[in-house]
């Protein structure tokens, strides 16, 4: 089963009740993970559970959630691009069913939406219907404890936690370290090239929707533009090639050459549809103006 | 106008802001020399800095231009800088009625 990682927190949460290792009864650790966009960053937090000393609090926020059981059970769309135009991009907190029903997994996102599509995407067999709660004022201690509601709720009701949110479960979580390879436009610096490299590279961009012309590897950018370039692509979502200008042995020439056929003195390059859009200047502010989605969908 | 010895003599900011300048008539060019923030770059060992560099530049030439297009001006007139050592310009690249403040 795909298991995927986000990066690592940028907000680290403080736990109250956290004892020491101790095994007490029915005090299972528990997790969740978030989803931020568009950095996609992630909270892990393991709380404490003791079914005799929680306290519910009442917080005019939590309040205006459902229920777990009162929420509305909501299909999945199969495809992730329609997500977003189905469930709300609002902070709160999800509950996942799989086809018979059965909850797997209580999650917490500053993006329901995207959280779900990304969830979508890594273990379709799992996300068939949603429940969602919005929490309108989303502080980190509204969103916790919107969640904490949620999963005593359903701890009470079945004894069991979410097997997606017990320790050590990582199906829910995106792991970097996935990405999907680099191109590489010749087999080896040592082979002979029967076609000229300029039409190696015509024939990349013409045949590949995304493409980046960086330094480094997408896992390992070399050059702070270039990073911002993988970084804006991943947060997209769109699926991309990625090519390292500085590779020698596979990619010979290639800067010079590229240089040349795209007329662009500079590196990243990135090339959709066959057309070269710019370079991290001009991705960033595309980006920025919410221009790229429309321009990967074409 | 100086003659070639001249203008070497002159730091790479202010051969980008001259051509710039005549080139693209622009009302307001600002340069700024980053070299330093990429020091630790493979390409900028070895160079005696002047490798990376801001350029806000405001013109009216750029009016009806895509932002490819206004970049790709802003190199061409910067050819021979990048040609000889000038490795990355971060480009901001307005009309006046763009830049004018709202």
């Amino acid at each position: 089963m795909a298991t995927i990682n986000l990066s690592p927190p940028q907000i680290t949460f403080s736990c109250r009740c956290l004892s020491s290792s101790s095994s007490s009864r029915n005090a299972p650790t528990l997790s969740f993970y978030s989803h931020f966009s568009p950095s996609h960053s992630s909270l892990s937090v393991s709380l404490k559970h003791r079914n005799n000393t929680i306290k519910h609090r009442c917080l005019i926020t939590a309040s205006a959630l459902k229920n777990l059981s009162e929420t509305e059970l909501v299909p999945v769309p199969v495809v992730p691009e329609e997500v977003s135009g189905k469930l709300p991009s609002d902070s709160g907190v999800y509950a996942i069913f799989d086809k018979n029903d059965e909850l797997q997994f209580i999650g917490i996102s500053r993006n329901i939406a995207a959280s779900l599509s990304a969830h979508l995407k890594s273990v379709p067999e799992l996300c068939c219907s949603v429940k969602v709660g919005v929490v309108s004022d989303p502080d980190r201690a509204a969103l916790t404890q919107a969640w904490k509601s949620w999963m005593e709720e359903h701890i009470k009701a079945t004894g069991k936690v979410p097997p997606g949110n017990e320790p050590g479960n990582a199906t829910w979580i995106r792991q970097p370290s996935k990405k999907k390879p680099d191109l590489r436009l010749t087999p080896g610096h040592h082979v002979q090239l029967t076609v000229p490299l300029e039409e190696l590279i015509d024939k990349l961009v013409k045949e590949n929707k995304v493409v980046a012309f960086i330094k480094g590897s997408r896992s390992a950018p070399l050059c702070g533009f270039s990073q911002r370039v993988i970084g804006i692509l991943e947060s997209e979502g769109v699926d991309y090639e990625s090519i390292d200008v500085l590779d020698e042995e596979y990619n010979f020439g290639l800067r010079e050459t590229l240089k040349k056929y795209s007329n662009w003195p500079t590196f990243p390059q990135i090339f959709v549809n066959g057309e070269l859009v710019g370079g991290c200047d001009i991705l960033t502010s595309m980006y920025e103006k919410g221009e790229l989605a429309g321009l990967f969908k074409k | 106008m100086g003659s070639r010895g001249a203008s070497v003599l002159l730091s790479r900011a202010s051969r980008i802001k001259t051509k710039l300048q005549s080139t693209l008539e622009a009302s307001i060019i600002e340069v700024e020399d980053v070299s330093h923030q990429h020091a630790g770059h493979a390409a900028v060992k070895g160079t005696q800095g002047e490798t990376h560099f801001n350029v806000k530049i405001v013109s009216p030439k750029f009016q009806g231009q895509s932002l490819v297009k206004r970049h790709r001006m802003v190199y061409d007139a910067l050819a021979e800088e990048l040609q000889s050592g000038l490795h990355a310009l971060s480009i901001i690249a307005k009309t006046p009625e763009e830049a004018a403040p709202k």
